[in-house]
């Protein structure tokens, strides 16, 4: 999980592999604090499956490749 | 996972942002006054939930998500110090799990050029960088270093 300083550098990184996902910069730091921002809260409790995902979904990231196991 | 075990998460992730680095067991077993083989067996059933990551010889953390123990390609000044992140996203999400601003370093990694990010109330300053995730979700914990 990489920056870019472009989507051209990111092409050349993967130098034939096929690509995976990409998100703005914006929209990376918005899911860093849905994801992270509780790790650490001293009430931290484990998240599941569903409560990552729904995460995910609300920041519009919804397609296969953003499906956890 | 335990309520016990939830406990030992948070101390040692408590202990973590304290010391500016990751704690060793011993030093987790004297703050929960308890001994290091328990701390050990913790981290180790933590590590297969998932919780945190150990080291391949199990005996010290390499990872307390988005906190790594280790050097790595993104380091990130917040709160007053210098911390590792284990990737882009751990690197945002140092500064969201801190609650405050701060500054990403890292390099392209396709062409090596230095790039530095502020990051102020969550929102990079430089929007024309582009954040790449290979794997998909699904194999992200196949081997969570790599990805």
């Amino acid at each position: 999980m990489n920056l870019f300083r472009s989507g051209e550098h990111a092409d050349r990184w993967l130098d034939g592999r096929p690509p995976g996902a990409t998100l703005t910069v914006g929209k990376l730091g918005e899911l860093a604090v849905a994801w992270w921002g509780d790790r650490l809260s001293p009430q931290w409790t484990p998240h599941t499956r569903e409560q990552n995902q729904a995460v995910l979904q609300q920041l519009g990231l919804r397609d296969n490749f953003w499906q956890l196991r | 996972m335990t309520p016990e075990d939830i406990g030992l998460r948070n101390q040692t992730y408590r202990l973590f942002v304290e010391l500016g680095r990751a704690p060793s067991a011993e030093e987790v077993a004297a703050a929960r006054g308890t001994t290091e083989p328990e701390v050990l067996d913790g981290w180790r059933r933590l590590h297969d939930e998932h919780a945190l990551v150990l080291a391949a010889d199990g005996s010290q953390l390499r990872m307390a998500n988005p906190f790594s123990a280790v050097p790595t390609n993104y380091r990130v000044h917040a709160d007053g110090r210098w911390w590792y992140a284990n990737c882009a996203w751990d690197a945002f999400g140092i500064c969201a799990a801190l609650h405050c601003d701060g500054r990403i370093e890292t390099s392209c990694p396709d062409c090596g050029e230095a790039l530095s990010v502020e990051v102020r109330d969550h929102v990079p300053d430089d929007p024309s960088l582009l954040f790449h995730c290979l794997l998909p979700a699904a194999q992200w914990w196949d081997d969570i270093v790599f990805t």
